[in-house]
């Protein structure tokens, strides 16, 4: 070893007096740049839950978990992403997808643990220090992964359409349809919300995938009345689309009458298939609307023997008989009721239940009753005047519009209302008056102003286009009736408030405010209710009731024992509920057919 | 016009006699419709049955301000018949809403009776010097307010319900 060996070492203390080139403390003074995709953040606020993040990691780092006190509800899963960072890879494809823009990235980049199962956590519910950190990446405002804006819908404009009930909207062609789906990120929060739990993420994947046979076989796991709902379903499954945080809803309605539009009849047929063979049960109902429709489908098909009773000359309840065929063409309602008389449904028409034959008929002839009779009887405000010949309610015009009874329109006329059925009879009487007297002349009144008049948004639209003079907060005092008994008009009072504070009915009037409205006919459009005249006062006695509704339990059972009840007349008016309800009952009745037969 | 129309229609009156009044108000209501509930079909029963459980309770309070010791002095006051005692009076009168009345008719015939009740007893707060009377009819008049609001609840409920 020579004497440069030993001292060489020592040559490196040269440098002790230099200054130095490493940072001291790199952990504590390095901040990530102000983009930089560093630990997670949520704004547990604007998080719903869609869990788009889980499905776009490529990594299978994130996972959609219930997190205390966090409920699920209409719009909202309840469920918050949690984050394995064992296995992401910080790439943000989470961020840019995200529907809300809940989900973003701070700056931050550092965090020490001794234990490695606390690098899963659950942002915005676990706290961090980097909670609060203002840099970081987010989604760059202007540039989503998906389209904020819906494909329109082509629909005859006002003035080709108000002289006839030619159906407005046209139907979505191929290529719109393709366009509309792909906006759909199939999170699925619209099934919770669908009563009838329709498969909506699957079959928009089917109008993606042009696939319509599949997207037909979709609609009818869960739904009969596809040709109904795809034109009139209240949609609230859009209500709690992802898509509407930062956009337009997907136009879920649209893309269900899509499909069943681009699938022949036949077809329809052919694909669901036969029903079961005839188990010998009997099944009758009350009703051929679309709840009892939908137990007659579901009931056949499991090979009971049905027989529903109407009322009327013709299948489909209010769908019928209370919407309008500009919203509901009768031939598109007819392929739903053809498709359900195709799997052995017998419809006896003209057969009034309480007149034609009794309901103890029923209860001794069949193995169960299922009594879906909806709420066609209108009701009345009962202001003075109104017991007078030209004071109608909206549900019995409307019946006769669509039995083809002749109606003379009046040449002026004032609707009391503003929900749907209110729009519903202004428009078809407005469309009578241009036919007969070459003008419209139709006064609309309602109690609601129009931020909270309770028909759909688009039927308000679509009657300021053809005319109707809408007027919000007005309340109906009385017919004004001349002293030859003429009706002149209907007299009311500006609205002040409809509800007190506590949300309940007490409407204040401004008297000082009255003002007549011509009309020479007076349409009540208030309310709907049952007709339960036909159970008999033996029957009704025996029933329990529920506030003047019959008392049935989750699966539509009555406490009568061979008595189901479904539909309007017990929920309520809405088409995909009554569906909903159709489909509990025929489970219920078919469940104790089973139970019979396992005795037996 | 009897001696006890003529008496009614005096302007001035005593509490006792406005008590009795409204009294005799809770007990025909309470009767008409205990004798109603039976003849309305049972889907319409538990309204007129709520409705007379309702003017019994107020009767039963009635009842019991009238045997109050320490009321005795003060309902001998006399006081100002209150504008809309004639409405109020009115009520006492049964309607005839035929013999199966629907939902409706009844509601309508109720709210009318307890607007009516609203109004006297807020006349009668205001009439009345500051104290337990005056108090009292405070809350009478409270109560009979809660149970017009419950009541336009349940008619728009009932009423202004479906097809909308």
């Amino acid at each position: 070893m020579s004497i440069r060996d030993v001292l060489s070492p020592f040559t490196a203390w040269k440098n002790l007096f230099r200054d130095p080139v490493t940072i001291a403390d790199p952990l504590n003074e390095r901040p990530g740049a102000a983009r930089y995709r560093g630990f997670h953040k949520n704004d547990m606020d604007k998080c719903i839950g869609c869990g788009t993040c889980e499905t776009i990691c490529q990594n299978g780092a994130i996972d959609m978990l219930p997190v205390s006190g966090v409920p699920a509800k209409l719009g909202d899963s309840g469920l918050r992403p949690r984050i394995d960072y064992g296995r992401c890879c910080w790439c943000a494809l989470c961020v840019d997808v995200c529907m809300t823009g809940s989900l973003t990235m701070s700056n931050e980049y550092k965090w020490v643990e001794s234990n490695p199962d606390l690098f899963r956590f659950t942002p915005g519910v676990d706290k961090k220090h980097w909670d609060n950190a203002e840099l970081g990446y987010q989604r760059h405002a202007e540039k989503h992964l998906t389209p904020g804006e819906r494909v329109e819908m082509p629909e005859l404009e006002p003035a080709a359409r108000i002289g006839s009930f030619t159906e407005i909207v046209d139907g979505y062609s191929i290529e719109q349809a393709k366009l509309e789906a792909d906006r759909c990120v199939s999170c699925g929060l619209c099934i919770a919300t669908c009563p009838a739990h329709m498969a909506i993420p699957d079959y928009i994947k089917a109008v993606r995938d042009g696939d319509y046979e599949r997207g037909v076989q979709l609609l009818y796991e869960t739904n009969p009345f596809s040709q109904v709902c795809g034109r009139v379903c209240t949609h609230r499954c859009e209500d709690s689309c992802a898509a509407r945080h930062e956009g337009d809803p997907i136009a879920i309605r649209w893309l269900k009458r899509h499909i069943i539009d681009q699938v022949p009849q036949e077809k329809v047929l052919e694909l669901i298939g036969k029903p079961a063979a005839p188990t010998g049960k009997k099944v009758a109902i009350i009703g051929a609307g679309p709840a009892g429709l939908t137990a007659a489908f579901d009931l056949a098909r499991k090979g009971h023997a049905v027989t529903v009773f109407e009322a009327q000359a013709a299948a489909g309840g209010m769908t019928r008989y209370g919407i309008p065929e500009y919203r509901l063409p009768y031939d598109a309602l007819d392929k739903d009721i053809a498709v359900i008389t195709a799997m052995g449904v017998d419809i006896q028409y003209n057969q009034r239940v309480g007149t034609d034959i009794a309901m103890q008929q029923l209860q001794s002839d069949y193995d169960a009753v299922m009594l879906a009779i909806g709420l066609h009887q209108g009701r009345s405000t009962r202001i003075p005047g109104s017991d007078h010949p030209q004071v109608r309610k909206a549900v019995d015009l409307l019946r006769q519009i669509t039995t083809g009874e002749k109606i003379e329109a009046p040449k002026s006329m004032v609707v009391i209302g503003g929900g749907n059925v209110a729009m519903d009879i202004a428009r078809s009487m407005a469309r009578l008056q241009l036919q007969q007297h070459g003008e419209i002349r139709v006064t609309l009144t309602a109690l609601e102003d129009k931020a909270h008049f309770l028909a759909d948004p688009v039927e308000i639209k679509e009657s300021l286009e053809e005319q109707i003079n809408i007027l919000d907060s007005r309340g109906p005092q009385a017919c004004v009736i001349d002293d030859s008994g003429k009706l002149l008009g209907l007299k009311t009072w500006k609205v002040l408030s409809i509800f007190d504070a506590e949300r309940r009915f007490a409407p204040q009037y401004d008297e000082s405010d009255e003002q007549i409205h011509e009309g020479e006919m007076v349409v009540e459009a208030i309310g709907q209710m049952a007709d339960v005249s036909l159970l008999g006062n033996e029957l009704t006695e025996k029933l329990e009731w529920n506030r003047g509704r019959i008392q049935i339990d989750s699966n539509g059972r009555t406490s009568e024992n061979w008595l189901w009840s479904a539909g309007d007349c017990v929920k309520g008016p809405d088409v995909i509920n009554a569906v909903a309800d159709g489909h509990r009952v025929a489970i219920s009745i078919d469940s104790v057919f089973t139970q019979q037969e396992a005795k037996s | 016009m009897s001696e006890a129309s003529i008496e009614r229609l005096k302007s001035k009156t005593t509490l006792k006699d406005i008590l009795e009044v409204a009294t005799e108000f809770e007990r025909t209501a309470r009767d008409f419709y205990a004798a109603l509930a039976p003849k309305v079909q049972k889907n319409l029963r538990y309204l007129v049955q709520e409705l007379a459980e309702e003017e019994q309770r107020h009767y039963d309070l009635f009842t019991q301000m009238a045997e109050r010791d320490d009321l005795e002095q003060q309902l001998q006051t006399e006081v100002e018949r209150p504008v809309n005692d004639h409405k109020f009076s009115d009520c006492i009168h049964l309607p005839d809403l035929g013999e199966q009345p629907d939902d409706q008719a009844v509601l309508q015939y109720a709210l009318k009776r307890e607007h009516a009740a609203m109004e006297q007893y807020h006349s009668l707060a205001q009439s009345t010097e500051p104290g337990a009377i005056h108090d009292l009819f405070l809350y009478l008049a409270n109560e009979e307010t809660k149970h017009k609001n419950e009541l336009e609840k349940v008619y728009y409920e009932t009423v202004h319900s479906g097809g909308v």
